[in-house]
């Protein structure tokens, strides 16, 4: 029981990327809009948890804040805003679909081909520590939110009012589309 | 510490997912979805490799993109919306006004 448990916890990076992979591939694959949302929550609430096992706890929260809080019930409000029902009779897939998946099945085989050595060969037994004085020095695990916050708001800081001002400018430009049109 | 291959290969095959369903999709909210989809693999190799190279810019930026998509969000469902009021359909092949 132990070991299984020691087992889990090591591989809790693949098992929750698997299960987001699953989720993402039932969002593609669902005819109704409702059971694509569904899919798309699962599979962004096993994102989170792929990034919380590598130790990006605060990102992990905030990926579960963000989609789940926010984003799904957006997506949510208008599926139902939206009547699909009208659209039963049609095909879910475009009729250019098989073109499609051929060019991404070329893509697929063209990074295998690629990288077949990085994904099948030996893995190299040491983790690739690009600069390893930061990784000793940081010690992300225990104080992750301190910090992220210090690279947002020390380092990058001009992207971060950026993006507020992107934020600002969405918001006003998603009431000016989506307002009725009154004379 | 998680291998950076699994990572990137879960990464990849993530963003190929979300590009098949914006390729054969009909439904426009679906390909919001799948836009989204692609979004979170992308913020998924910042991550793996800020945890790799021990530097916390990768952090930074990938919260910088999650606020980005919500950003894009608001104004891409505003505009199946507006859609819908206008054209009465969601479907992206009954959006043809430019073919001519």
């Amino acid at each position: 029981m132990e070991h299984l448990l020691e087992t889990i916890g090591r591989n809790m990076f693949a098992i929750f990327g698997v299960m987001a992979l699953c989720g993402a591939a039932f969002m593609v694959a669902s005819k109704s809009a409702v059971h694509s949302v569904l899919g798309f929550l699962f599979a962004m609430l096993c994102v989170a948890g792929c990034f919380l096992s590598l130790e990006a706890e605060f990102l992990g929260m905030a990926q579960i804040l963000v989609y789940a809080g926010g984003i799904v019930v957006l997506f949510l409000f208008v599926v139902m805003l939206v009547e699909l029902s009208k659209f039963k009779e049609k095909s879910v897939f475009q009729l250019q679909s098989r073109y499609a998946v051929v060019a991404v099945l070329l893509g697929a085989a063209a990074f295998v081909a690629i990288f077949r050595n990085l994904i099948f060969g030996t893995p190299s037994t040491e983790a690739l520590v690009l600069r390893p004085e930061l990784a000793n020095g940081l010690n992300v695990a225990q104080q992750n939110a301190q910090a992220v916050s210090r690279g947002l708001f020390a380092d990058y800081l001009l992207p971060f009012e950026i993006l507020s001002v992107i934020l600002l400018v969405a918001l006003v430009g998603a009431v000016v589309l989506a307002k009725t049109e009154r004379v | 510490m998680v291998n950076l291959n699994a990572v990137l290969l879960i990464s990849f095959l993530l963003f190929s997912i979300g590009i098949i369903g914006v390729l054969i999709r009909r439904n426009a909210l679906v390909i919001l979805m799948c836009v989204e989809l692609m979004l979170n693999a992308a913020n998924l190799n910042f991550i793996a490799f800020a945890r790799h190279s021990g530097s916390i810019s990768g952090q930074a930026f990938a919260l910088l993109v999650m606020g980005f998509a919500a950003a894009e969000v608001a104004v891409g469902l505003a505009l199946v919306v507006a859609l819908y009021r206008k054209r009465d359909t969601v479907q992206v092949d009954d959006i043809n006004l430019l073919k001519g």
